[in-house]
């Protein structure tokens, strides 16, 4: 199931292009630009580089819960359920694989980043990447979550790109807990994209291990793994798309 | 042997399946027959362990699906009533990636099966073509070639002849039926009589989630009162006054939908000029008459007092 769902990134090799020509433009533009705007926080692009990645790897990671709804519509789902695969290798291989394919496409952003930044220690790269991969894989179990518990397409849309949008935004990848409006700034710590970008970062540039983050990570993981296997095999065989 | 023991399915109030028993015999052809909306695809998903029922318990040679659901899912193959393919794949790697997920052949086996069947159906030649660029008939047999190349101890087929023309009807009943005498067991559910008919060891009517008969189609039809249907269509708005036709100690039954009537009997050609005045007399505009044997859609209609549309 792993494999499959990683194959499907391949096949329209030209998304994986186009985003990465976004982020590239992002880097070399956006934040180039904000850098030399914020006065208040030197410093900005290296933080803001790397937050990028953190922030590509959540947003990649949602996917699967789109493609699961639209598996569940076209009544492919159906089909994959009646193939000989125990459920709990079933609902990991999916995870696995939406979080291994968030990886692939990825990791080029992320050495084009290291070579920016020239990160060169073998450890903290192993660190930063054991980061990145804890948050694609808890994405995952709470995309598939979702989509196994909402049943309008509409509503799901909305629910997927508010849920992307608070996990994202609502965190320190982008901008630091300091410059955050109050309102913001009560909610970020919690969001499991500031436990991976605080985590990376201190890898990368402290080259120390930020337990809060990943202890924050791991939890992140379990729960959502666990709602997500749980929902989608409760949901779908009552006949939730039925 | 698969056995549904007062199974049922509720999906919120309402019961698609409910209180179904009936036992399918190793190594027949089942037909189970039925309208659009009468269980059949639930009652084939729950035995394929894709939903679990709400009540009752159904056992696949032996296994519980509840509590050996991958143990049955290692002997059934289900081919679907709408393809459920990966549109951007190939024929060829839609069935090959099948039969990695559900036999243990190695890859020249795999490939050595899909290509035998591909050429059977006649789509060899367009292997490689996606899927979601084919027609609604290609895909179909692509569909039915994924539990043929299988093989699977229970082979399920819904619908397994929708969107494909005559001689490819005729040549996938052929290659069930080969399914069939390879030891398979095989269920087949179907809206169209003459699948059932011409396809089936046995046939179960499945209407409103419920059993309603099971039976050969033979015994089915010897059963039907009469054993002759006079078929008549009235004007429009016409109704047909029955006490006047079940007076004759020949006719069996009467129905009537819409402006036909059903008339099962014996000694039709006799009674027919008789049946024919006595409506006349009464005021009754006939359009047409028209008498025969017993068919498995008066069966239906008997049994559920539906003509299967």
């Amino acid at each position: 199931m792993a494999r499959r769902d990683i194959a499907t990134l391949f096949r329209t090799p030209w998304i994986i292009i186009s985003r990465a020509l976004a982020f590239i433009i992002q880097l070399f533009v956006f934040a180039y630009l904000i850098s030399g705007l914020v006065v208040k926080f030197p410093g900005f692009f290296p933080y803001y580089a790397v937050g990028s990645v953190v922030s590509v790897v959540a947003s990649i990671s949602f996917i699967i819960g789109y493609d699961i709804f639209e598996e569940a519509e076209e009544g492919l789902l159906d089909y994959l359920l009646t193939l000989p695969i125990p459920r709990r290798e079933f609902i990991i291989g999916r995870a696995l694989g939406g979080a291994i394919r968030a990886m692939i496409y990825t990791i080029p952003m992320f050495a084009l980043v290291a070579v920016l930044e020239n990160f060169s220690n073998p450890l903290s790269l192993i660190a930063a990447v054991l980061d990145l991969f804890l948050l694609a894989f808890g994405v995952t179990g709470l995309s598939i979550t979702v989509a196994v518990s909402v049943r309008s397409a509409n509503r799901f849309d909305v629910v997927l790109a508010l849920l992307e949008l608070a996990v994202s935004r609502a965190s320190t990848a982008l901008y630091p807990l300091a410059f955050m409006p109050s309102y913001v700034a009560a909610i970020a710590p919690f969001s499991p994209v500031t436990f991976a970008a605080d985590s990376t970062r201190a890898a990368l540039y402290g080259l120390s291990l930020d337990l809060t983050g990943l202890v924050g990570l791991l939890a992140f993981v379990a729960i959502f793994l666990g709602l997500g296997a749980t929902f989608y095999f409760r949901r779908l065989e009552g006949g939730v798309y039925a | 042997m698969i056995g549904f023991d007062n199974a049922g399915k509720r999906f919120g109030t309402l019961d698609a399946v409910k209180d179904f028993s009936m036992t399918i015999r190793d190594e027949e052809i089942l037909g189970l027959l039925g309208p659009n909306g009468a269980g059949k695809t639930t009652l084939m998903l729950m035995m394929g362990t894709v939903y679990r029922p709400t009540s009752g318990k159904i056992s696949v040679n032996g296994l519980d699906v509840v509590h050996h659901p991958n143990d049955v899912r290692k002997i059934i193959g289900i081919a679907f009533q709408d393809p459920r393919v990966d549109g951007i794949l190939g024929a060829f790697d839609v069935l090959n990636w099948h039969l990695k997920m559900t036999t243990n052949l190695d890859k020249v086996e795999r490939e050595d099966r899909v290509e035998k069947v591909l050429r059977a159906v006649d789509l060899w030649d367009a292997r490689n073509k996606r899927t979601w660029l084919m027609s609604g008939g290609m895909r179909k047999k692509v569909e039915d070639c994924k539990v043929l190349a299988q093989r699977p101890k229970i082979a399920v087929f819904d619908e397994p002849t929708a969107f494909l023309d005559v001689p490819s009807r005729l040549l996938m009943w052929k290659m069930i039926r080969e399914l069939r005498d390879e030891g398979s067991t095989v269920i087949v559910a179907t809206n169209m009589m003459d699948e059932a008919e011409r396809l089936s060891d046995r046939v179960a009517i499945v209407n409103l989630g419920k059993l309603v008969a099971i039976d050969t189609p033979e015994q089915l039809k010897s059963k039907t009162k009469g054993g002759e249907v006079l078929e008549l269509t009235l004007g429009d708005g016409q109704e047909c006054p029955a006490d006047l036709l079940t007076q004759f100690s020949e006719v069996q039954d009467v129905s009537q939908e819409n402006n036909k009537v059903t008339v099962y009997l014996s000694g039709g050609r006799l009674l027919l000029p008789k049946i024919v005045e006595t409506l006349t007399n009464r005021g009754v505009k006939i359009d047409s008459v028209h008498l025969k044997e017993v068919t498995l859609e008066d069966v239906f209609l008997n049994y559920t007092g539906h003509r299967l549309e």
